[in-house]
């Protein structure tokens, strides 16, 4: 058991650093090997369909439908992107998933921001129940909804328009969107507040010039958070949108999957253009997302 | 988990709202009423009705719409979606903690692969279906074309379209979209785990396997909890990505109750029915909701 190879340089710096140091990281070859298969074998799990879809977007036709299919590609094409840009059918279901998503955006930093100020700011009898059922009312599901869902939409002449989509979206983003801006805005000082108060600002007037301008990444997050809830959604769009006004889930759905003969290659890089403004939002959103997803858990 | 209740930065008190403070959460509560209370209650009052989407009017039947139910798809149906919901929870979960434990170590380019093993779950659920039935494309799929060069199989599967893979096929792209999540709540928690109890451990001789069983699992046994409670209750009512794949066939093999609600709603216009197989689906949901409140319950108490 000689020291395993452990030959630290010395130590320059007169205060030595504070390490934290994890206690797998002075570890046997055991465990680093162990954790490299775990990478290797999981990790490939994840990212090789990545790799899949990203190589057959970028592969010809004639080469696509071949069996066995080539693992590296030898021709690159951007054909099925430029294919995408010319359909215009997919364009309008691009624009109808971009108003869906921003207006349910904007709608639901507004509604949730007040729901959460209530909740941080005040106490009063039935807050916590009404916390509750915020909380819960993710965990209903969605087909079940619809089932009376739809016909009073249809009531109220609803159905095949934005309205009902952004009504439902926004609804289905309150719980991680509240739970998250009550988590920012516990953290602004009552005293802040009731000095506003003092110098005769008016409640309404608190929120929009003191709280609003402290809270803008919180704002932010939870807008990118709905953004996205609008843009992934499935059921609903295909339910209550009709033809005019689906979005790209179920527009691509019934595009493509509709055919005798699926256009693999047009679909996947398809699938890339729709995941890509996800991923550019989370990007944006990452460090509010780990909190945001336990407290108001929930997912996209 | 502080951040399931925040109350840090507040005094206890609160400020004095009255009126205002309950304005404040009308548009919210009427959204939640509007699209969630009132079709819940009324989905679930129509499983004692005879009612179509198609022709107004309904009359009462009582339990006639649950008796049917159980007496024919109900068993199936909570089979695969136990089938479906266990095996959408518990293959993740030892991937995302294996994933976890591995990046957890000091190895190279971790960075780089905690941010790029989001992806699978960052992608619309939608996209993950495609990408899995191209994947398994029985003519020109790269799962055919791998197993067959490694001798694992002798010929092309039909994997989406044959009763008896449709399923695992169904669960290994649920497997994929979210494994990354639990992959990321878990190695949260395993952030938190003191250096101090594992380098106490260690002087007191434990090994590698000693130290995982009695420091890191105990300190993560509430976010194990909430992470394998939670995507139970997503799995459960999980939609899109059977109804895209396989659309709840080959021969019903992937069906689950919410395939089932909805084809039963909205392709065969039957409500009462669909409010039947809902009813019973809710009940089942309900034991794991109250499951995972205690839990956040528990949390949330210092």
């Amino acid at each position: 058991m000689t020291a395993t190879v452990e030959a630290p340089p010395a130590p320059v710096e007169v205060e030595p650093r504070p390490r934290r140091r994890s206690p797998l990281d002075r570890e046997r070859p055991g465990v680093r090997v162990a954790a490299w298969a775990t990478i290797v074998v999981f990790g490939g799990f994840g990212l090789l369909p990545v790799y899949w879809m990203l190589t057959t977007a970028l592969t010809p036709d004639g080469k696509v439908f071949a069996y066995p299919p080539a693992l590296f590609p030898t021709d690159v094409t951007f054909e099925h992107f430029a294919a995408l840009a010319g359909n215009s059918q997919l364009f309008g279901y691009l624009v109808n998933s971009a108003i869906v998503s921003s207006v349910t955006a904007v709608l639901s930093v507004v509604v949730s921001a007040y729901m959460a100020y209530s909740f941080s700011k005040f106490r009063y009898r039935g807050r916590r129940s009404l916390m509750y059922l915020v909380l819960s009312s993710q965990m209903f599901p969605q087909a079940l909804l619809l089932v009376t869902l739809y016909a009073l939409f249809d009531a109220y002449d609803l159905l095949n328009t934005y309205t009902a989509l952004v009504l439902s979206f926004t609804t289905f983003t309150l719980p991680l969107c509240v739970w998250m801006l009550k988590g920012f805005f516990d953290t602004i000082p009552d005293s802040l507040i009731e000095a506003a108060r003092i110098d005769g600002a008016s409640q309404l007037r608190i929120i929009h010039s003191v709280i609003v301008p402290l809270s803008g990444p919180g704002l932010i997050a939870a807008g990118l958070f709905a953004f996205v809830r609008g843009w992934n959604d499935f059921i609903f769009a295909l339910t209550l949108a009709g033809p005019d006004k689906q979005t790209l889930p179920p527009g691509l759905t019934n595009t493509y999957l509709g055919e005798a003969q699926t256009a693999w290659p047009e679909l996947m890089a398809a699938s890339l253009v729709v995941s890509l403004p996800v991923v550019v939002a989370f990007i944006a959103l990452q460090r509010f997302l780990v909190g945001g997803i336990t407290a108001g858990a929930v997912k996209g | 988990m502080s951040t399931v209740a925040p109350r840090r930065g507040t005094p206890g008190q609160g400020l004095s709202g009255g009126v205002f403070a309950v304005l404040l959460v009308l548009p919210g509560l009427a959204l939640l009423a509007a699209v969630v209370l009132y079709p819940l209650v009324s989905s679930l009052v129509t499983a004692f009705f005879e009612q179509s989407l198609v022709a107004p009017g309904r009359s009462f039947v009582g339990f006639d719409n649950l008796a049917a139910v159980l007496d024919s798809d109900f068993l199936p149906l909570l089979r695969q979606t136990l089938v479906f919901t266990v095996g959408t929870t518990l293959v993740p979960f030892v991937i995302g903690f294996g994933l976890a434990l591995a990046l957890n170590t000091r190895i190279r380019g971790r960075g780089f692969l905690r941010g790029a093993l989001l992806l699978p779950w960052l992608v619309p659920a939608v996209v993950t279906s495609f990408l899995w039935m191209w994947i398994f494309n029985a003519n020109y799929g790269v799962a055919n074309g791998v197993l067959e060069t490694l001798g694992v199989i002798d010929e092309p599967e039909a994997w989406l379209s044959s009763p008896g893979t449709a399923m695992a096929a169904v669960i290994i792209a649920k497997t994929w979209a979210s494994f990354p999540w639990m992959m990321v709540m878990l190695l949260a928690g395993l952030q938190t785990v003191p250096p101090e109890l594992h380098e106490a451990a260690q002087v007191d001789g434990a090994g590698t396997v000693r130290r995982f069983r009695s420091v890191t699992v105990p300190h993560l046994r509430g976010i194990i909890g909430l992470v394998v409670l939670l995507e139970l209750i997503w799995n459960f009512q999980h939609f899109d990505t059977i109804y895209v794949m396989t659309g709840g066939g080959p021969a019903g093999t992937t069906e689950t109750f919410a395939v089932a609600v909805y084809d039963t709603f909205y392709k065969g216009h039957d409500l009462g029915r669909a409010g039947a197989i809902g009813l019973l689906w809710m009940v089942l949901l309900l034991v794991l909701v109250v499951g995972y409140l205690r839990v956040v319950d528990r949390e949330e108490k210092p």
